[in-house]
């Protein structure tokens, strides 16, 4: 090769390099999201199966309609009860548990993959100050989620529709209490994206943050759920109706709150306010730790 | 311009960087210099802010690498060669580094020519070799135009037309104006591409000293003789100026006379030589004396070479260094 016959100009020119600001370093790190082929393979099943599970749903509550006996089963179950009984969006949000797993673990690979692949020191040193990469990535997955999640929810509202209908169990838009757990679907899994976003920051390592989330989110509350019913301790509940998950999903269940959980904007409440500390510990550890 | 003054860097027990204190000067390739482990990459990764200081302080261009409004036009960092995800292509990589600073497509295309990426940039960084990977660190650090380079071991992995592009590039940036600091732990690499030179061993600097310097010190010349008759022939040298030591096995070694001369005295005194070979202790050696104490892992000496060989390598002889 014949080196460096039209490198770059005067030495101070600088041409074309503009200073850093945030809306910079969101555009960087929207290109980072969407180049990678896992994330949106991700993103996309994500929203396919939170579709699939709700017309699965709608076509159960269906064919209960003639088959009385299951009407009183599903009626009685705890898992049901907890969504908000025998409703239409029951259906339409039956999938946010998946959707959290996924969004908790796609939100936990944008800070740690960047770790694990050494990414993470091109992008501190075109952004040595650090914060704005944390508040970027957090603006993005948060946006991306809302969006994502509300489509698909948009999508399974109107392919349950006809279902639905027949059931007798049609959405009325215009009930804020069958709203509220639409959207509190959206934002309870953009909070939780948020949390996993922060946790992976703290922790930086993708398996133990994935660990991390998967106990907390997953393990945890069906190990709880079990010792509550066997326990009369009230710690016991307590602890319960504290988790993160137990906490914030309460947005999204219709119907009357049961003693044992919060009251829904009480419950989301507390899952914010755990995202927020995590967030600001993150926010700090980030500026301090060496890359 | 980059200044260290009294850095030091903890990692638990072991203090990698120990109070240093150096300026790299605008317009000279600087030629970082040391063992593996000795603390070249720890002090780089400071100057970039990448890791704290445990005291001290280093400036880029005047400042603290993180108070700079564009990073990337100050300074331009190949750190380690993968510092990419491998996910993306290395177009992709170059345009999200890019987009932080708003530096236009045309620009990430200019780098990526220039680097000789141009066939492989829209393959993703996963597949790369390290010599693609290292051309891929060199395309980021020279995105932003940036004043100052910091390339820790920019040969790592080139080819031996990378590496004299490499050569070349860094020599032509500093020609510009630029402040070059690269990194190597060859001294024959850093010789042939540098002006000025740091060794580092043990995270200490071991000398600050222009390359011309170290070769002058390094080239000191003797001359190897064996013959059996050792006190005449040493005698008749001594007679002409030279400094002259006998070894047990009646092996001379003359220092001030070159070997042509030496070859005349034995004619005239008619002794009989059994050899007579020039022997200059190489750039390598000067290095290995200045570290030898400083090096942080040692490898069994298995061919027990004597410490100053013959130059059989041309790249490594003060000659070499010059061209």
């Amino acid at each position: 090769m014949t080196a460096a016959t039209s490198v770059t100009g005067a030495p101070t020119s600088g041409t074309g390099v503009r200073r850093v600001s945030f809306w910079r370093v969101l555009h960087s790190e929207w290109i980072k999201f969407r180049t990678l082929r896992s994330t949106l393979w991700t993103v996309v099943i994500t929203a396919v199966v939170m579709v699939g599970f709700a017309l699965m749903m709608a076509a159960i509550m269906r064919s209960a309609v003639d088959n009385p006996e299951m009407q009183r089963e599903m009626a009685q179950d705890p898992g049901m009860q907890a969504m908000g009984g025998l409703a239409g969006t029951t259906a339409i949000t039956l999938g946010y548990s998946f959707g959290q797993l996924a969004v908790a673990v796609l939100a936990a690979l944008v800070v740690t993959s960047e770790y694990s692949t050494g990414m993470i020191r091109s992008t501190f040193a075109a952004v040595p100050h650090r914060l704005p990469v944390l508040w970027a990535k957090l603006v993005v997955i948060v946006a991306t989620t809302v969006v994502v999640i509300s489509l698909a929810l948009g999508v399974a509202y109107l392919v349950t529709m006809p279902l639905l209908d027949a059931a007798g169990l049609s959405i009325d838009l215009s009930d804020p209490d069958q709203v509220r757990p639409l959207a509190g679907c959206v934002l309870y899994l953009a909070t939780v994206a948020a949390f996993a976003l922060a946790v992976g920051a703290l922790m930086r390592h993708t398996a133990g943050a994935i660990f991390t989330l998967v106990a907390l989110f997953f393990v945890l509350p069906i190990i709880f759920s079990i010792i509550v019913a066997a326990s009369d301790a009230a710690w016991t509940d307590w602890v319960n109706k504290l988790l993160p998950s137990v906490a914030g999903e309460r947005i999204i269940s219709g119907g009357p709150t049961p003693d044992t959980l919060l009251e829904p904007w009480v419950g989301y409440g507390v899952l914010a306010g755990y995202t927020l500390v995590l967030l600001v510990a993150a926010a700090v550890t980030l500026r301090r730790r060496d890359a | 311009m980059i200044e260290a003054r009294g850095l030091s860097k903890r990692y638990g027990d072991k203090l990698a960087v120990d109070d240093v204190t150096f300026t790299v000067q605008p317009g000279l390739v600087t030629g970082f210099l040391g063992p593996n482990g000795a603390g070249k990459s720890t002090t780089m990764r400071l100057i970039m802010g990448l890791d704290g200081p445990t005291a001290g302080t280093v400036t880029v261009n005047g400042r603290p690498y993180a108070q700079h409004r564009t990073p990337l036009a100050e300074v331009g960092a190949l750190l380690e060669a993968k510092s990419a995800h491998p996910g993306r292509t290395a177009r992709q990589h170059l345009q999200v580094l890019a987009a932080t600073h708003g530096i236009a497509d045309s620009r990430v295309d200019e780098v990526i020519e220039l680097t000789g990426l141009t066939a492989v940039a829209r393959k993703r960084v996963g597949g790369f070799s390290l010599g693609m990977g290292q051309r891929l660190g060199i395309a980021v650090a020279l995105l932003g135009d940036p004043r100052t380079l910091i390339l820790d071991e920019p040969v790592n992995g080139l080819d031996p037309e990378g590496v004299l592009w490499v050569r070349n590039l860094t020599r032509y940036l500093a020609e510009q104006g630029r402040t070059v600091f690269l990194s190597s732990h060859l001294m024959s690499e850093v010789a042939l591409t540098a002006d000025h030179v740091i060794v580092i061993g043990k995270g200490r600097i071991l000398a600050d000293t222009s390359v011309r310097d170290l070769l002058d010190g390094a080239s000191r010349r003797h001359v190897r003789v064996r013959t059996p008759q050792g006190d005449e022939l040493s005698e008749g040298l001594r007679r002409e100026g030279a400094d002259v030591t006998v070894f047990d096995d009646g092996r001379l070694d003359v220092a001030g006379l070159d070997a042509p001369r030496i070859g005349e005295v034995a004619a005239r005194s008619a002794v009989v030589l059994h050899e007579l070979t020039p022997v200059s202790s190489t750039l390598e050696d000067a290095y290995m004396a200045l570290t030898a104490d400083a090096v942080e892992f040692h490898a069994e000496d298995i061919t027990a070479v004597p410490a100053t060989a013959p130059t059989t390598v041309a790249a490594s002889s003060p000659e070499g260094a010059e061209r």
